[in-house]
């Protein structure tokens, strides 16, 4: 399409475009496979999507983004035909294109405040930011930023999830030197263990890891920050100069049920992290084992019961989903929930597991559910979910718990100057990310109890600023009293 | 043929060094040559390639000059140099390389379709990637996935030509016109090939990885990888097996230095993992020192770790039995019962874990006690109980410890024991040493005689479970160390559940030691057999 053409378009006419919709997998035939299930755009696609963009003069879309990517001019680029340049475009702010393309829940941020959305489905802002990425990618086009001549200064990162890679990558570009510490044998959070390589196949995260390194970031595995060193240690002993804590939810919530510890029964954590972190599907050549059962209860509906759903319908066993609450309230991010539903999954709404059944051996043989049905809607305008006194069993040789996650107690357990909120949840000054430890940050899932890649992005974008700052002597002391952060859980409460 | 090549062409005496010369100068002054005309002259030029030149270096300067002059004619030669260059011997097939490469862009293509012609030709196949390593221009990158192919060729002379034109080309390209992809598949390609059978390969695919380091396009990880695999090609590692050929040993050694770059800040927290020293206790167990400086700082008693022997290892938790700070090394017991212990038990001095992470939970509770403190051990539990023993005298305790065996061969660290406590009390179930009969016995019997106050028991469920009923009654405080399946160790996964007072703990991080009167022993035991299955599926495949 020439030049002219597009410039022809009116707001009215690019409105009424029709959405292109990414090609998936069918679902028949993706549950035998762990292949990505979009496909990704074709470059006459992407023009075409990129189109029904009207360009906004104060777009919505850009405050709706945590980490404001300008995405009217990445869209246009797009649609000029220059996903190369895009792709730098999106990197001005998100250097984690690839992964957020693939995601993020943009029906409930950008996408959600599109105007084009008002009238017709709203602009396909994710699918084109992994467009561009991938672009980017098969291509080799991207440029290493240039790192400014070292400031002499040593910031220890902990944990290499989303948070930390992100706070890496900006406080390098800095001239800062980083250390990554992180606690498992590899790097990527829960981009490894959790999401399932079907949303986000290995190959993207590692890149991204290879472009930290390629940029200085130095990584060492294996190091449980407050077990083989401590905060103190880090800032005394080891002579760094600031600390930034991204060390992500990771203690699982479990149900005060009978039969929770049943054999069988895993958190969704230990699940996932059996078969994408340990490769338990390629046992025995990976010795890492998995109970895996042929017919498996999932409990919860937020992101990581959908991704627990169809990892274990890939694996070949008959799934069920079980909820307390009703579809519409599912917390996951409205694809998943639209592409689980295409993967032959059975699906028990308003069902409270009450009871898992076990034989002898402890071994799980059922699932006991309570029915529930919903209220009218209370203040907050949600509807309960309320006991009818209802039960039905159903077998199952499998339960996975997909409950989310409390914040892991190892740091501040064993620094006591950190202070946490009643839920375990580190508490930070909300415009700095500072905490209430002299020199010590923290963002991500470690200050919110579990929220969305990109807002731990964002917060560590913030957090690294301030580290920036700090590291230049400007930076006012730590807060006595650091903001709860609970609003934060509240208006992000993801999984 | 036209008149003025026509003269040139008689005019030129190959024999003649002077000859040649006078016809590369007239050939200079010759302007607007025709298509035709350079394909002639081409031709004749070209023999001057197939020369002797040994003893004659004016010889090679010519055949230098008559490169360049070639080159100047492009695509009208293009035909006939690579029509020779597929069957020309090696030193003639270098300078028509040279001719070619210095066409750029358009000779790449022409190269390629000779190569496709060629498939099965592994003579022309290797001129041809010779010629491909003169290149300068970036155009010569799309050579490479042929490149990399030929690098598996069952000739192992193609193999090596492959690596060479891989290093050449690593080295005089720009480093842009790598991507990531083809950096990993050059790298991967190269490294392997450092253990072919042949050494003419080994020296190329060393030479290789040498100038992919030198130009920058290793990552750290790489570049440590061949720092390792230099070093044992030079006898340097703990093996002390250098490559037995000289050629290889020699780019080792040249591309050594490269390698090994400044110490960066995260180096110092990079522990080897190495074992530094191995001793049979008894059958199918040993003890292992590992050389892991940082965890060794900061044990403490009753606290453990968890390994993955290699790669594709599954987690384990392994208990402590000491440690040397100073030396920088913890201590371990393995009783090989499944495919990791076994695997773990076959490696030896010098050879690295490939992940240790520790320390974990928490120390044991110690205190100073009105009575006797007793801590009981029973297989590999016998060391573990060794580091608390020591800390509960050191606190001025009176220690007895109780070692429980099948038998007196199975007795375990008695020595090391005996140094941490008052008296030490084996028993035995056939009464082989120490008193016949279970530690519950000799625990009875102390308790009979004098006041305890503590008690520690590590080791097999059925044994901790007895301890912890007997001591019930008199309501002496006593700890279990318990062993659950464990992931990841941190409190992430909930792998390690356990129920204590009828609440679920996390065994990884609120233990591994809990009040033994609370512990629902049952469930442990049947959790303990979750993997009973798969465990001994995985024993099947072991290689040993
Ligand atoms: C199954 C699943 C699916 C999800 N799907 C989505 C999705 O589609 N979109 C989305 O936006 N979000 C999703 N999320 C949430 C998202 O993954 C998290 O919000 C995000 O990863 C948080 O990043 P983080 O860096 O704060 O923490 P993490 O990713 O948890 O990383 C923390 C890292 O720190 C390490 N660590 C922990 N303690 C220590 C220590 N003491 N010392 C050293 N290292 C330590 C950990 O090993 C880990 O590598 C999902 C989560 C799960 C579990
Ligand atoms: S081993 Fe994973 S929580 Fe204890």
């Amino acid at each position: 399409m020439s030049e002219e053409c597009i410039k022809e378009l009116s707001n009215k006419e690019r409105m009424n475009l029709p959405y292109q919709e990414m090609p998936l997998h069918p679902g028949i035939e993706r549950i035998k496979h762990f292949y990505e299930v979009p496909t990704g755009y074709t470059p006459e696609m992407a023009k075409a999507e990129a189109m029904r963009c009207i360009q906004c003069k104060t777009p919505a879309c850009v405050a709706g983004c945590p980490v404001g990517i300008d995405i009217p001019a990445f869209i246009k680029l797009i649609e000029e035909g220059n996903p190369a340049d895009a792709a730098t475009k999106i990197r001005e702010s998100n250097f984690l294109p690839a992964i957020c393309g693939r995601v993020c829940p943009q029906d409930k941020q950008c996408q959600a405040v599109c105007i084009v959305g008002k009238k017709n489905d709203p602009v396909g802002i994710g699918c084109l930011e992994r467009y561009a990425a991938d672009y980017e990618r098969e291509n080799a086009t991207l440029k290493m930023p240039d790192i400014p001549k070292s400031t002499g200064k040593k910031v220890a990162i902990i944990g290499a999830g989303p948070a930390g890679m992100t706070a890496a990558y900006e406080l390098r570009t800095r001239g800062h030197e980083v250390v990554v510490f992180e606690a498992f044998h590899r790097a990527g959070g829960v981009l490894v263990y959790g999401i399932p390589r079907f949303r986000l196949p290995l190959e993207i995260i590692d890149e991204d890891i290879a472009f930290l390194e390629k940029i200085g970031v130095q990584f060492v595995y294996n190091m449980i920050i407050g077990k083989i060193l401590t905060l103190d240690d880090l800032l005394e002993s080891e002579g760094f100069d600031a600390v930034f804590i991204g060390s992500g939810a990771g203690l699982p919530k479990m149900l005060n049920i009978p039969g929770v510890n049943a054999n069988g029964v895993y958190s969704a954590n230990e699940y996932l992290t059996r078969i994408y972190l340990m490769q338990a599907d390629k046992f025995p050549k990976f010795s890492t084992p998995l109970y895996q059962g042929k017919k498996v209860a999932v409990i919860g509906a937020g992101n990581t019961a959908m991704d627990t759903l169809r990892t274990a319908k890939r694996l070949g066993a008959d799934t069920t989903c079980y909820y307390r609450r009703s579809r519409d309230e599912a917390p996951a991010r409205s694809e998943e929930v639209e592409h689980a539903e295409d993967e032959y999954l059975n699906w028990k709404w308003l069902s409270n597991p009450v009871e898992f059944i076990t034989d002898e051996d402890n071994f799980i043989t059922a699932i006991k559910c309570e029915k529930m049905e919903l209220s009218e809607p209370d203040d907050s305008g949600r509807r309960r979910p309320v006991p009818t006194g209802e039960f039905f069993t159903e077998d199952c040789d499998t339960a996975v718990l997909a409950l989310g996650c409390d914040v892991n107690p190892i740091i501040p357990a064993t620094d006591k100057k950190v202070r946490i909120n009643k839920w375990g949840v580190i508490m930070v000054d909300e415009t700095t990310c500072q905490t209430s430890k002299e020199g010590v940050f923290a963002a991500g899932d470690a200050i919110t109890g579990g929220s969305t890649v990109i807002l731990a992005m964002g917060q560590a974008k913030m957090a690294a600023k301030s580290i920036d700052k700090y590291l230049k002597g400007d930076l006012p002391d730590a807060p006595d009293v650091p903001t709860d952060p609970e609003h934060w859980v509240k208006e992000w409460k993801f999984s | 043929m036209t008149d003025r090549v026509k003269g040139i062409i008689e005019s030129i005496n190959i024999d003649s060094e002077e000859a040649i010369g006078r016809v590369l100068d007239q050939l200079d002054t010759l302007s607007k040559l025709t298509d035709g005309e350079k394909t002639d002259l081409a031709a004749v030029l070209t023999t001057i390639f197939y020369h002797d030149h040994a003893g004659k270096p004016d010889m090679t300067r010519l055949a230098n000059r008559a490169e360049k002059q070639i080159a100047r004619f492009g695509e009208a030669a293009l035909g006939t140099l690579t029509a020779e260059l597929t069957d020309a011997d090696p030193e003639s097939a270098a300078h028509l390389g040279r001719a070619i490469a210095l066409n750029g862009e358009k000779a790449v293509a022409i190269l390629l379709d000779t190569w496709n012609n060629k498939r099965d030709d592994d003579f022309a196949i290797i001129n041809i990637v010779q010629a491909l390593s003169y290149f300068r221009s970036d155009a010569v990158i799309k050579s490479m996935p042929e490149i990399l192919v030929a690098a598996k060729s069952k000739n192992h002379q193609v193999r090596a030509a492959a690596l060479y034109a891989l290093g050449k080309l690593a080295l005089r390209l720009s480093a842009e016109a790598f991507d990531e992809k083809l950096r990993l598949k050059m790298f991967d390609t190269s490294f392997n090939l450092l253990s072919d059978s042949k050494p003419l390969v080994r020296k190329d695919a060393a030479r290789a990885l040498g100038k992919m380091i030198k130009k920058g396009i290793l990552i750290p990880c790489q570049r440590k990888k061949v720092f390792k695999a230099f070093n044992a090609i030079l006898g340097n590692d703990e093996q002390h097996e250098w490559d037995n050929a000289f050629i290889v040993r020699h780019e080792a050694c040249h591309f050594l230095p490269y390698c090994s770059e400044a110490e960066t800040l995260a180096d110092k927290y990079r522990q080897s993992y190495r074992i530094v020293s191995k001793r049979e206790l008894c059958d199918k167990t040993f003890h292992f020192a590992i050389e892991a400086p940082f965890i060794a700082n900061k044990l403490q008693a009753g606290q453990f770790i968890i390994v993955r022997p290699h790669g594709l290892s599954e987690r384990i938790p392994l208990s402590i039995c000491g440690w040397d700070a100073d030396a920088g090394t913890i201590h371990i017991i393995v009783m090989a019962v499944g495919k990791t212990s076994s695997e773990i038990n076959a490696m030896n001095v010098g050879d690295c874990f490939t992940d240790v992470v520790g320390p974990l939970g928490e120390r044991s509770h110690v205190k100073k006690h009105e009575g006797t403190c007793v801590v009981i051990g029973g297989g590999y539990g016998t060391g573990a109980i060794i580091p608390t023993a020591r800390d509960l005298k050191a606190l001025g305790n009176k220690v007895i410890g109780i070692v429980g065996a099948r038998n007196k061969d199975l007795l375990l660290m008695m020595d090391e024991l005996g140094e941490a406590c008052d008296e030490v009390r084996p028993t035995t179930n056939d009464g082989s040493a120490g008193k016949e009969g279970l530690v519950t016995d000799v625990l009875k019997e102390i308790m009979d005689r004098e006041k305890v106050s503590h008690v520690l028991a590590v080791g097999p469920v059925p044994m901790m479970k007895a301890v912890s009923e007997m001591t019930r009654a008199d309501g002496i405080e006593t700890f279990v160390s318990l062993n659950a399946i464990m992931v990841d160790g941190t409190g992430m996964c909930g792998a390690c559940r356990v129920s204590i007072g009828g609440e679920t703990k996390f065994a990884c991080f609120h233990g591994p030691d809990f009040n033994g009167h609370e512990v629902d022993f049952d469930q442990l035991v049947k959790r303990q057999k979750m993997f009973v299955k798969e465990e001994k599926k995985a024993l099947a495949t072991l290689e040993i």
